[in-house]
Order: C-alpha cells, then structure tokens, then sequence
C-alpha cells in the first residue's frame, strides 16, 4: 500500500504531532524553501504539458506549493517529493475536470458556442520573434512540442507516469505513492507510455 | 538494440524536457519565486504554537463581545426596564386581565388604545390609595 494513501483530492489536512519548536521550523522552512525551489520550475512545465495554459499551470503549482507547505512541511523532508506531486497531479486532475463540465455546460448553451479557452490571443504573442533564429534551438523547440502534443494525447495515467518517471526522475516506488498506485501500475503506465510515443513521434524524432 | 533504442528515446526527451525547463522566461520564474515566498510563509505561519495564533481567538472574542452587548443593550433597555416590573409586580398582570377578560375586551382595548396615559395615571392613583389606605 503507498504511504499517502490517505491523501486525496479532498486535501486532507495533515494532524500530526504537537507544533515544532521555533528551531525546528526556522530549519525545515529553509530546507522546505530549498526544495520548492529545486522542483517549481519542472513542475511548472509539467502542469503545462498536462493542462496547456500557463496560467492554469501557475494556479496548481502555487496551489500544490500552499498546500505541502501548511499541511506536510513538518513531515521527514524525503517525503516532499512524492507528496508534492501526489497534490499537483490532484490540481491538474480537479482542474481538467472543472474544464470539461465548463465545456460541456457551454456546449449546452445556445448562446455561448465558443470555447472557453480560445480566448482573444494578445496581438504581441503572434509578432516573430526578431532574436536570430539558430537552427538548432528551432529543432528542439519544435521536437519538444512534439514530445508534449504526443504526451497530452496519452491517457492521464501514462502521462503521469511518464512525466515523474523520466522529465522527474522518480524512481518507481516515489512514483507509486505519487501516483497512489501499486508499483506494478506504474511499471506497466510507464512502459506503454514509452512503447506509444515511440510508435508516434518515430525514429526520426 | 531495443532496449538501447529505448534508453535513446528516454534520455533525449528528458534532455528536451529540462532544456524548455531552462528556457522558462524572467516573468514565470519571477511568479514562481512569489508562489515560493508566500508557500515558505505559509510553512512558518501554521506552525506558531496554537494558542498564540490570532486565528484561534477571533471567533472567541467575537461571541463574548456579542454576548456583552448583548446583556448591556437588554439591561439598558425600556423593554429590560418593563421585564423587571414585570417580574417585580402584580399591576400589569391585573391590566393583563382587564384587556383580556371576555367581557368587553374590545372595549378595554380600545380605552387603552385612546388615552394611555391617562389610564396608567389613574392605575397609579389607585395603587397610591390603596397602599395609603392600607
């Protein structure tokens, strides 16, 4: 069984022993700080390939950082990586549901057809770019959205493991309680998330 | 040669995934180091001893601040005055029964009703006259 398993979308509030002494929270405040700033900016892009908005990506790492720190930041610190994502895979899994009851309620509406999310673009984001353009870079931009284009084509469970196996470095058992799954589960999402995106983005890729 | 294959794969979508990492912009990494801040906050906030966070007694003060008001506003007002005679003495009782009797109620209502005052007088001089008398 993984150790969070009682961690669920419902956000339970960590009861844990009596508050630590000013010492021992000046020292895990500063070891917390460490290592959210270690992992914001992968779990950032992670929530970005999930969720493809930037914004809603913001929202859930923020929301994933408030939530670990005010119910888990007195838990041993080798827990953080795993209860971290556990609580942002929760957020992007909340929020990718919030948007298909949004759209099909929109859907619904005879007067509301357009989509939510296509929203009017700023006339800046469409201006090229006037930086030289070095082939290089543009290959590995372009193979990168391949990469996420495939990844968000996956089933949310392969897309998991895939992201907190490989872009993370999980190893299987940090992933499995992440995940809140056997690591059996994990083995198998991973591997046919390796074997799909293979078959999709090819050799050439 | 599967499987080196399949490591290929793994080490260059990785090498993809933390170069876009490198490549986040000054504005993202700014509202990242903010959402850090306010979490590290949050950390050191909720660990105060519960007794000393302002939280906890807010509710508290609140209720017994309504509470004295409360009390203060009840023995201030006429309506805590007229509840003390009420409970002090029998003449309202009897003006209970004069106003409610069957026997010509709506009259009595409506005498109250013209000139109170003077009724309240007049059960004034009537008391005075009995108590003197007696």
């Amino acid at each position: 069984m993984p150790p969070f398993d009682t961690l669920n979308s419902a956000w339970m509030v960590w009861d844990g022993p009596a508050p630590a002494p000013e010492e021992a929270v000046l020292e895990y405040t500063r070891e917390l700080e460490k290592f959210l700033a270690e992992i914001e900016r992968r779990a950032f892009r992670m929530a970005q390939v999930a969720l493809r908005d930037p914004d809603d990506a913001m929202d859930v790492v923020q929301d994933a950082m408030l939530k670990l720190a005010r119910n888990y930041a007195s838990r041993p610190s080798a827990e953080w990586r795993p209860l971290f994502y556990r609580i942002l895979e929760n957020g992007i899994r909340d929020l990718q549901r919030r948007r298909s009851v949004r759209k099909r309620f929109m859907a619904w509406m005879p007067s509301a057809k357009q989509d939510p999310d296509n929203e009017a673009q700023d006339p800046l984001e469409t201006v090229a770019d006037a930086s030289p353009a070095v082939p290089e870079v543009l290959m590995r931009d372009q193979a990168m959205l391949k990469l996420e284009s495939s990844l968000q084509a996956l089933p949310a469970r392969q897309r998991q493991a895939f992201m907190l196996r490989n872009f993370e470095g999980l190893d299987v058992a940090d992933t499995a309680a992440a995940m809140g799954c056997s690591e059996g589960s994990v083995k198998t999402h991973y591997s046919r998330a390796v074997h799909t995106l293979r078959d999709q983005l090819g050799e050439v890729w | 040669m599967e499987d080196k294959s399949r490591e290929s794969f793994e080490e260059r979508s990785r090498a993809l995934f933390h170069d876009s990492v490198e490549g986040l912009d000054f504005a993202l990494r700014s509202r990242l180091t903010q959402a850090r801040h306010a979490a590290v906050e949050a950390a050191s906030t909720r660990r105060r001893p519960w007794l000393l966070r302002l939280g906890v007694w807010t509710p508290a003060a609140g209720v017994t601040a309504a509470a004295v008001l409360g009390v203060f506003l009840w023995v201030g007002s006429p309506l805590g005055q007229h509840a003390a005679t009420v409970a002090n003495g029998q003449p309202n009782l009897e003006d209970l029964d004069i106003v409610a009797s069957s026997e010509g109620s709506g009259d009595a209502m409506d005498m109250l009703q013209d000139d109170i005052e003077f009724y309240d007088w007049a059960d004034k001089a009537a008391n005075s006259g009995s108590s003197t008398s007696s």
